[in-house]
């Protein structure tokens, strides 16, 4: 038994010491405590307050997305911005934010740019976007955020809450 | 039958299986921490603080632990901690499955369970490859075992 936990505790140094040197050098790394992503982090002072805030820039030059809480998106419904729900059309089909548009991810993600930007011919660059999913943490809503930034919309926000929490408020749903 | 399962060549053969399916399976995460980690995170079983570190560590231990099956060195450690991750992933992947988490919603950014039909197969497999792995364990050390016994019948 002694021999196993020597070996064990041989492989677990050498698997930690690599660990965190390729984490160091990796354009992927993520910070060692904290979330794993700042994608994830929720922006309440920002534009539900009005405080204007700095666009700010990835290291790929597009124009990060914000995450938003529930009273920013309700007051950017109120003034028109257009949402995008990025879930499946079934999903879709049987209820989201009232006159929300439907972008499945799934399949947007592989599309290539052109045929993106096709797809979102309708939609000016500069308009508000709001990207949510089902809620309860659901991520498309932050994938298809990003491939939205990523093709040049300029005013991208990611709403978590997504649908659940919209329900649970009572806002206008299309069912 | 037990013969067969502690045959050398039965015996290598197992181990070139399940070290060469644990290289494989960390080799995409090895660079790619942040899509890891959001994985481990959508499973909703450990707090966001443990995250990271997981994504950061756990990719390294199967590789090491799987290259070191392979080349049949640390044989008993090796075998031990791969048996170890299959026995935490098997109750993570029943407990998604349980809970029905996600899975309609594409949300595991590693895409390599997204339908329930996929984490029920995933479970069979590792529980397959954890019996593999017991059977590592146990036979490890029995080499010298017979080489004695051939000596002392020579």
């Amino acid at each position: 038994m002694l021999k196993t936990f020597k070996e064990v505790f041989i492989i677990l140094v050498i698997s930690v010491i690599a660990g965190f040197s390729a984490n160091a050098l990796s354009p992927n790394g993520v910070p060692i405590i904290g979330e794993y992503s700042d994608r994830l982090a929720v922006d309440s002072t920002s534009k539900s307050s009005g405080v204007k805030q700095e666009k700010q820039r990835t290291k790929e030059g597009f124009i990060k997305p914000v995450n938003i809480p529930v009273d920013a998106t309700k007051k950017f419904f109120e003034e028109g911005a257009i949402f995008i729900d990025g879930r499946e059309p079934e999903e879709f089909s049987q209820g989201h934010i009232k006159g929300a548009i439907n972008v499945p991810y799934k399949e947007f993600k592989d599309l290539p740019t052109e045929n993106k930007l096709e797809k979102l011919k309708d939609i000016p660059k500069n308009k508000t976007i709001v990207s949510y999913c089902g809620g309860g943490e659901c991520e498309i809503s932050i994938d298809n955020a990003y491939e939205f930034a990523k093709i040049g919309y300029e005013d991208v926000n990611i709403y978590l809450g997504g649908l659940l929490e919209w329900k649970e408020k009572g806002f206008p749903t299309n069912n | 039958m037990m013969g067969l399962l502690s045959n050398k060549y039965f015996q290598i053969l197992l181990r070139l299986i399940i070290g060469g399916l644990f290289v494989y399976a960390s080799l995409n995460k090895l660079f790619n921490q942040e899509a890891f980690a959001k994985a481990i995170y959508n499973y909703k079983l450990l707090p966001s603080e443990v995250v990271n570190i997981l994504a950061i560590v756990l990719p390294y231990i199967e590789f090491f632990s799987a290259v070191f099956l392979i080349l049949g060195i640390y044989k008993k450690g090796s075998s031990f901690l791969i048996g170890g991750m299959l026995i935490v992933f098997i109750i993570a992947l029943t407990r998604a499955y349980v809970l029905g988490l996600d899975i309609s919603c594409g949300c595991f950014s590693l895409e390599t369970v997204s339908e329930k039909g996929d984490i029920s197969q995933r479970i069979i497999e590792d529980i397959l490859m954890l019996i593999a792995c017991v059977l590592i364990f146990f036979n490890a050390d029995k080499k010298n075992f017979t080489n004695n016994n051939k000596e002392i019948q020579q």
